[in-house]
């Protein structure tokens, strides 16, 4: 057990700052992600149709390609894309190398927002026309109904899609580790070649990943009973 | 307020000529209607006769293909839009009038994320922008109108369907419309539950209140209105004061319609 106390002697502390590199990265890409769910929608939704088009294709493709694979492209495809998108403005210039955490982040919050898309525009369709009419009715504008109506009653048929997304983006930054950027699959491999232990911790790192989706899964337990108010899943818990 | 030198005063409401198609089917053919200040309409007519369409049509829940709508004399502008269709010339126009004409859905359509207050509060407060504290003033009196001032603080899915249309009159009226339009507002609810609403609309019929009301409760339409239309196919067959259309109806459409309810 040794090795895993913190200090000099065990691989805690290195572990501990692995786990907060791991929940930058997925919070990170989840915002990314959920925002780019929401333009997603929208374009599937309300669209001309090559808006429309172009939200397909994201989503075929990013669902439809292995997550590792998207981050080798993404990985291997930087560096040459931003030496292309900087001569555009300057002359020549050497070679680029992109943050691992940005490419991390950025192709996880790609496939992220490919899932959350496909949540988002089932829950807006959920939502019954009547709740619009009514707001139409009322005279509320386009942007005050989405607003004060559908988003709020989307969001209850979203939540728990969203919570599974939360935990898949959570999980697939254990892949951008082939970037190398120290997050926890990365530290618990190198503490696991360096001391001879990789089971020890491989479970190790299996607990804290455990530990990091059941915490936020009582999190998005909570949210729904929130979200949920008004209707028979929120009253009365 | 009718201006003293015409010789009929502008409608509250005037609807000329409304036309609507579904794909292939012809729901309205040329539907009109003029609703002074303080007129009660009743539209009767079977399932699929159009009344409900037209309705729709007057605050532009649905777009008609032709005609024109006028709310107090103010034309609601349409012009053709994609693929030939009518769209509304002017969204914030439409967005004004629809505050003008208060509308009592058949399924009440009550926000269910929010309490029966700030269902009331909502578009008072974010559409004519009155201050929180005069809107829930109002919302407290418009609940004590319609019997249901023990319930501010519930949510809609709690009530009864006669509690939630109630509520739902509240909410039209708290934006005081110059007409109120009910579309079938008792066809959704439990028998025993029908009159308590109908009380409700009656009581706003004596306040002198101008409402056009699609139902098929034909005693109530022949006790609350002024004139009944008769709506068979899309068009009007009939029409006059209740006596007239359901004491001596000329078109034999009409008799059988009313024979049989």
């Amino acid at each position: 057990m040794d090795l895993l106390a913190f200090g000099d002697t065990g691989w805690g502390d290195e572990l501990g700052r692995a786990m907060l590199m791991t929940l930058a990265v997925a919070l990170t890409a989840m915002a990314l992600g959920l925002v780019i769910g929401a333009l997603g929608a929208t374009a599937k939704l309300a669209g001309a149709w090559p808006v429309r088009l172009a939200a397909r294709l994201y989503t075929t493709i990013f669902r439809g390609i292995p997550e590792l694979l998207i981050i080798y492209l993404f990985f291997f495809g930087s560096s040459g894309g931003a030496k292309w998108v900087l001569e555009l403005f300057f002359d020549s210039v050497g070679y680029v190398e992109v943050d691992a955490f940005i490419i991390g982040a950025l192709a996880v919050g790609l496939i992220s927002g490919s899932y959350s898309t496909e949540i988002f525009r089932g829950a807006a369709i959920a939502v019954p026309r009547g709740q619009v009419e009514a707001g139409m009715a009322a005279g509320m504008s386009r942007g005050l109904i989405l607003r004060r109506i559908l988003a709020p009653q989307a969001l209850r048929f979203a939540l728990p899609g969203l919570g599974n997304v939360w935990q898949l983006t959570l999980k697939d930054t254990s892949l951008i580790m082939v970037t190398g950027l120290v997050e926890l699959m990365r530290q618990s491999y190198v503490a696991a070649g360096s001391s001879r232990e990789p089971f020890l911790f491989y479970i190790a790192a299996a607990a804290i990943y455990l530990g990091l989706t059941s915490v936020s899964g009582a999190g998005f337990r909570r949210a729904e009973r929130w979200a949920g108010r008004g209707t028979q899943q929120g009253a009365g818990q | 307020m009718t201006g003293g030198e015409t010789e009929t005063a502008t409608p509250t409401l005037s609807v000329q000529g409304i036309e609507k198609k579904f794909g292939e089917l012809q729901v309205l053919r040329g539907v009109s209607l003029d609703a002074h200040d303080g007129n009660v309409i009743s539209m009767i007519g079977a399932s699929g006769s159009g009344k409900s369409t037209f309705l729709r049509c007057i605050n532009l829940l649905e777009i008609p293909d032709a005609g024109r709508l006028f709310l107090a004399g103010e034309e609601i502008l349409l012009k053709p839009g994609r693929g030939g269709k009518m769209a509304p010339a002017d969204r914030k126009q439409v967005d004004r009038i629809r505050a003008r004409l208060g509308m009592v859905f058949q399924s009440f359509n009550l926000w269910s994320h929010m309490t029966i207050l700030e269902n009331i509060i909502e578009a008072p407060v974010h559409v004519l922008g009155q201050s929180k504290e005069e809107a829930r003033a109002t919302a407290y009196d418009l609940l004590a109108k319609v019997g249901i001032d023990d319930k501010a603080d519930a949510y809609p899915a709690s009530l009864s369907g006669g509690q939630q249309q109630r509520v739902a009159i509240a909410r039209a009226l708290a934006m005081t419309p110059d007409v109120l339009l009910f579309d079938e507002p008792t066809s959704a609810l439990d028998p025993e539950l029908v009159g308590e609403v109908l009380k409700v609309i009656r009581s706003l019929a004596d306040e002198g209140r101008t409402m056009i009301i699609v139902t098929h409760e034909m005693k109530f339409a022949r006790d609350v209105s002024d004139r009944v239309l008769f709506l068979h196919e899309g068009s009007i067959e009939e029409q006059g004061t209740p006596a007239e259309v359901f004491d001596t109806p000329q078109s034999p459409r009409c008799r059988q319609f009313l024979a049989r309810g």
